[in-house]
């Protein structure tokens, strides 16, 4: 086991260096000089000069990767230059509404999915197995911005029942934050859900075939009592693989969502900070963002090696 | 159906190639999900295309007297927006943005993606598994995040939003391709090319990317759908393609502040966009039943 969690930690590691790097190029290599963009064409050879060493992008690029990597991790990435806040602090300030919604997103759709998904496997040649599946395809081509506008039509400007947007801190008023969130949670959770329910059905579909699902059946468990307690656990190993893109989607879900709903979360700096060509802030949002959901794939990857002895096997073998 | 329906029948075709069928009893086998997809994207190409001969109206036409006309309105079939612009004009150029950025983000992507992930499945085993490693962790970058990433520096735009789509579906088209690239590597007639004296590279072109290759069409159509969910929702957050192009995702943007005056508004362009990338991904979900039986059933090795 331990063998197993370094491995992944590994992995964890590796991986984020490589998205680092790989953020950083993308904004450092590509296009050309973001001192004429953020200053314009006219401004005089001093005020350049000025925010170029401001900046400090006339040090050598390496410096400059290694500098930022150092803020990101002592906390300071220094001031935004078009708002004035406190980067660092800024991203803090705006984790906990992006932390509700995806979390919240997680705790609907992955329960529900495998609900979905389970049923619609065992039920796979009958119309209520084919309905989910309707429910599965048409669900992955809905963007979630527009689920989030037609819910915010429905629930909040006809019924008024919840707001059409912002956010409560939970500090202030629990209930407020949790009426604040269930719109943005069921926009992000429907694409992701219907996504999760197909390769969940997919799984389940291969499991029921195999013979220890009949072994179980001859023992006396009903079909649906040999899904339940056989047929979901084996099914979610090969869910790990596909994991990752859905903890991706469910972010780049929340970006969207939060402008929909104007949530002040890590979505909606990231949109304002890329209008305002603020390239610290971004390059450092798109890190923090990676590590989170590399962070979410490490719990899930140590979470299987209990729920799968097998691949604990295959670590401490190798 | 009728009585005499011989379909019904287990067929035994699929073992033994058989005499010939008539064409219509072949084309009705094929699944419901490939006519309909296709159907849908049909439809789109076609719309799109449309759109550079023939528009209701011309382009950008603002009708100020006309403004936030309903649907039905005689002469304005889905009603106008708050300038008065035509929507059915509007979404008809939103097609072409749609299949313009579609189309160049995921041939160039496939072609990257695919290359890539045949060199990687055929590179020796003390890089096979870093490599992949690598091209995984380039698959937990979101899509959207790395066209945040882009357009904060190149600034906002369609080409912002095509290169991002592309940089996000290189490493999908690769970690798809490595696998049954693998696979096919291991064959025996893999053994007997080297045999009589065929190199690496011809082999991964010549044998394993035309093995491979129904798996990648599949991709292909369903990157389609996620290029143009992609699209829109760059053109939405303000990142993607600029006024005065038209987009559903920019327009679906305009239409916010306007749920409480003009709800229908909103209607058009998401059903557009959702029709759009079901009709992708139901073509690929056919062209899988058809192109790689195996893969169909169990769609996650």
């Amino acid at each position: 086991m331990i063998r197993h969690t370094l491995r992944s930690l590994a992995t964890l590691l590796f991986a984020a260096l490589v998205g680092s790097i790989v953020v950083f190029v993308l904004v450092n290599m590509l296009g050309g000089d973001i001192v004429t963009v953020l200053l314009g064409k006219e401004a005089g050879p001093g005020d350049v000069q000025f925010m170029r060493d401001e900046l400090g992008i006339d040090r050598p690029l390496v410096v400059q990767y290694l500098d930022w990597l150092r803020g990101v991790a002592t906390g300071d990435l220094g001031t935004s230059y078009g708002m004035g806040y406190d980067i660092f602090d800024e991203i803090v300030r705006r984790l906990e509404p992006t932390l509700m919604i995806t979390l919240g997103g997680l705790l609907v759709s992955i329960p529900l999915a495998l609900l979905l998904g389970t049923y619609s496997a065992t039920n796979a040649k009958k119309v209520r197995g084919g309905v989910i599946d309707v429910f599965s395809q048409v669900g992955v081509a809905i963007p979630a911005f527009w689920a989030g506008l037609l819910l915010v039509l429905v629930f909040a400007v006809r019924l008024g029942w919840l707001p059409t947007g912002g956010y409560v801190p939970l500090s202030e008023d629990p209930i407020e934050t949790l009426r604040s969130i269930i719109l943005p949670v069921m926009a992000l959770s429907l694409g992701v859900t219907a996504v999760f329910t197909r390769y969940v059905r997919t799984a389940m579909i291969d499991v029921m075939n195999e013979d220890f699902m009949r072994a179980a059946m001859a023992r006396g468990r009903t079909r649906r009592g040999a899904a339940l307690f056989h047929g979901v656990r084996n099914a979610s190993i090969p869910l790990v693989t596909v994991a990752a893109l859905q903890f991706g989607q469910l972010i780049a879900g929340a970006v969207v969502v939060e402008n929909v709903f104007v949530l002040p979360g890590i979505g909606r700096l990231i949109v304002t900070a890329t209008l305002g060509r603020e390239v610290v802030v971004v390059q450092s949002l798109a890190l923090v963002i990676m590590l989170f959901i590399l962070v979410l794939n490490f719990l899930v990857d140590i979470a299987y090696g209990f729920l799968d002895p097998r691949i604990r096997d295959k670590a401490e073998s190798q | 159906m009728s009585v005499t329906d011989i379909d019904t029948v287990p067929d035994v075709d699929t073992a033994i190639p058989a005499a010939p069928k008539s064409l219509w009893r072949r084309l009705r086998r094929l699944p419901i999900t490939l006519y309909l997809g296709g159907a849908l994207v049909s439809i789109f190409v076609f719309v799109a295309l449309l759109s550079f001969v023939w528009t209701p109206y011309p382009p950008n036409q603002l009708n100020m007297s006309n403004r936030l006309a309903p649907p039905g309105t005689p002469g304005f079939f889905l009603g106008t927006d708050r300038g008065g612009r035509d929507v059915m004009t509007e979404l008809m150029l939103g097609a072409r943005n749609s299949l313009y950025v579609s189309v160049v983000s995921t041939v160039v992507a496939m072609v990257v993606g695919s290359a890539i992930g045949l060199a990687v499945a055929g590179s020796n085993r003390y890089f096979q598994g870093p490599l992949t490693r690598l091209v995984d962790a380039g698959l937990a970058l979101p899509g959207i995040l790395t066209a945040l990433v882009l357009a904060a520096k190149l600034g906002p735009g369609n080409t912002t939003a095509t290169l991002a789509i592309i940089i996000w579906q290189i490493p999908v088209a690769a970690r798809v391709t490595i696998g049954p690239a693998r696979q096919v590597l291991a064959l025996d007639f893999v053994e007997a090319a080297y045999g009589y004296g065929r190199r690496k590279p011809y082999i991964l072109v010549r044998h394993v990317l035309q093995n491979i290759s129904p798996l990648l069409i599949v991709l292909g159509s369903v990157m389609f759908a996620a290029a143009i969910l992609i699209e829109a929702a760059l053109a939405f957050l303000g990142v993607g393609v600029q006024p005065p192009t038209s987009s559903w995702g920019r327009f679906l943007n305009e239409t916010q502040a306007l749920l409480d005056a003009a709800p229908y508004l909103m209607f058009f362009p998401g059903l557009a966009i959702v029709f759009t990338a079901l009709g992708f991904n139901l073509l690929g979900d056919g062209l899988r039943t058809v192109l790689d039986p195996q893969q169909s059933r169990s769609g996650l090795s």
